[in-house]
């Protein structure tokens, strides 16, 4: 294991866990209540956390990918909330503050981690 | 058989069911500690019973006749036995509006009966635009509209929660409206409440702008609202749009009930929000009640939708 693939699969976990905590705690501070919305929170939270426990225990490489989808999913699911709405839910803006900042902070470097593990991959194939 | 260049062999198999039966554990377990922290922060706040329960009603459209619900008697009928069967007493119960279809006095009087079979203590209505089909909401005044002030707007205190209840369908154009008066009458009535007060708003349109092409808004909702800037929480509860729909804005939560009649399309899918015919048994799927609780030291109230029976 390089310092590199070390640093790459701490980023993933802490990564993923942000995303986890954010949506935990805004899950438990009221958000269980909005219909669907309370259980995809709790699911987006609880999968987070067990994909970044598994990655940083040196798990499979589609254990990044299932970390990508997820924040991926996430990432697209607060676009919906923003703009036409999500299971007839939506907010404005950076609203809950600063959860959802960080969430998705946490979530695009999540995906960018995973961009460049694949665009890696593709280069040391071509060569 | 031959095994292709990347074909899997039986030990990477097992190792890789293994992680994936791992990450199955771990989201279960992690999706079990946080319900529990969420149950256990929610029973610490809780002392005993919740402060306030009360269930919302809403747009039952007595005198309504169609193929979307032929029996919309029938159904309301349903709500009011399920909220009479929810193992507690309510504190009140909230019509958002559209009582009647097309506001004739037969049609008051049917559901002002009907009403009276609710077991609670209080029944609180707002009148929605099919209850003032024809006279600026005369009829649902007299059969309603005791202590109320203005054109039918008011509001109460209950177990340290202020609730306001706001008429915005009598100068409809084409969006609701609240008008001068009643902006006064909210500014004035906030005025006194310190900023932790939970405040509850219910109107029949909605008081955030769900789908003004469809007059699912209110065009002066803004500076009654910019009142209730200043409280911790603000729900607002509203029919008129006949499905579930939630927003949230800084302090504000939004809520639109769904119906206990017919159900209307999705935002924008179609021309106009007419009543929508769904197929044979799938109608009680789409109607319902809301449960909703308030716990002193909790910031949001707890919603809890239940389709009709």
């Amino acid at each position: 294991m390089t310092l590199t693939g070390l640093s790459v699969r701490i980023g993933f976990a802490a990564s993923l866990l942000v995303g986890a905590v954010s949506h935990a705690y805004l899950y438990i501070h009221g958000y269980r209540h909005i219909p669907a919305i309370g259980t995809a929170f709790l699911i987006q939270a609880s999968v987070s956390f067990a994909l970044a426990l598994l990655i940083v225990l040196g798990g499979p490489g589609w254990l990044r990918w299932a970390a990508a989808a997820v924040a991926g999913g996430s990432l697209g699911a607060f676009a919906l909330s923003r703009t036409i709405g999500i299971f007839g839910f939506s907010e404005r803006g950076w609203d809950p503050s600063p959860y959802a900042a960080l969430s998705v902070c946490a979530e695009v470097l999540t995906v960018l981690l995973w961009a460049g593990l694949v665009a890696n991959a593709r280069r040391m194939k071509v060569v | 058989m031959t095994r292709g260049p990347h074909a899997m062999s039986r030990r990477q198999l097992i190792r890789h069911t293994a992680w994936f039966g791992a990450a199955v554990g771990f989201a279960v377990v992690g999706g079990e500690v946080v319900s529990h922290v969420a149950d256990a922060t929610a029973a610490e706040k809780a002392v005993g019973r919740p402060t306030l329960r009360f269930a919302q009603v809403s747009d039952s459209h007595i005198g309504f006749t169609g193929a979307p619900n032929p029996d919309v008697a029938g159904s309301f009928g349903h709500a009011i036995d399920q909220i009479n069967n929810l193992g507690y007493t309510p504190d009140f119960v909230i019509h958002t509006g559209d009582l009647t279809h097309l506001s004739t006095p037969g049609q008051f009087d049917q559901v002002k009966q009907m009403l009276g079979g609710l077991k609670t203590p209080h029944v609180f209505t707002v009148p929605g635009e099919h209850d003032s089909v024809d006279d600026a909401g005369q009829k649902y005044r007299n059969a309603f509209g005791a202590g109320s002030v203005g054109d039918g707007w008011y509001s109460f205190d209950v177990a340290g929660v202020h609730v306001i209840a706001l008429v915005n369908t009598l100068n409809l154009h084409k969006l609701g409206h609240l008008g001068v008066d009643q902006l006064e009458f909210v500014e004035k009535d906030v005025a006194r409440l310190s900023s932790d007060t939970p405040i509850i708003v219910f109107s029949h349109i909605p008081l955030f702008a769900m789908y003004p092409d469809w007059g699912w808004g209110t065009d002066d909702a803004a500076q009654a609202l910019s009142y209730l800037r200043r409280f911790a929480s603000v729900t607002c509860l509203n029919g008129h749009v006949h499905q579930l729909f939630s927003k949230t804005e800084g302090n504000v939560t939004f809520y639109s009930g769904t119906t206990t009649a017919y159900p209307l399309p999705r935002p924008g899918d179609g021309p106009a929000p007419k009543p929508v015919t769904l197929p044979a048994g799938k109608l009680r799927d789409v109607l319902g009640v809301r449960e909703v609780t308030y716990t002193k030291g909790e910031t949001a109230l707890a919603l809890k939708e239940d389709r009709l029976q």
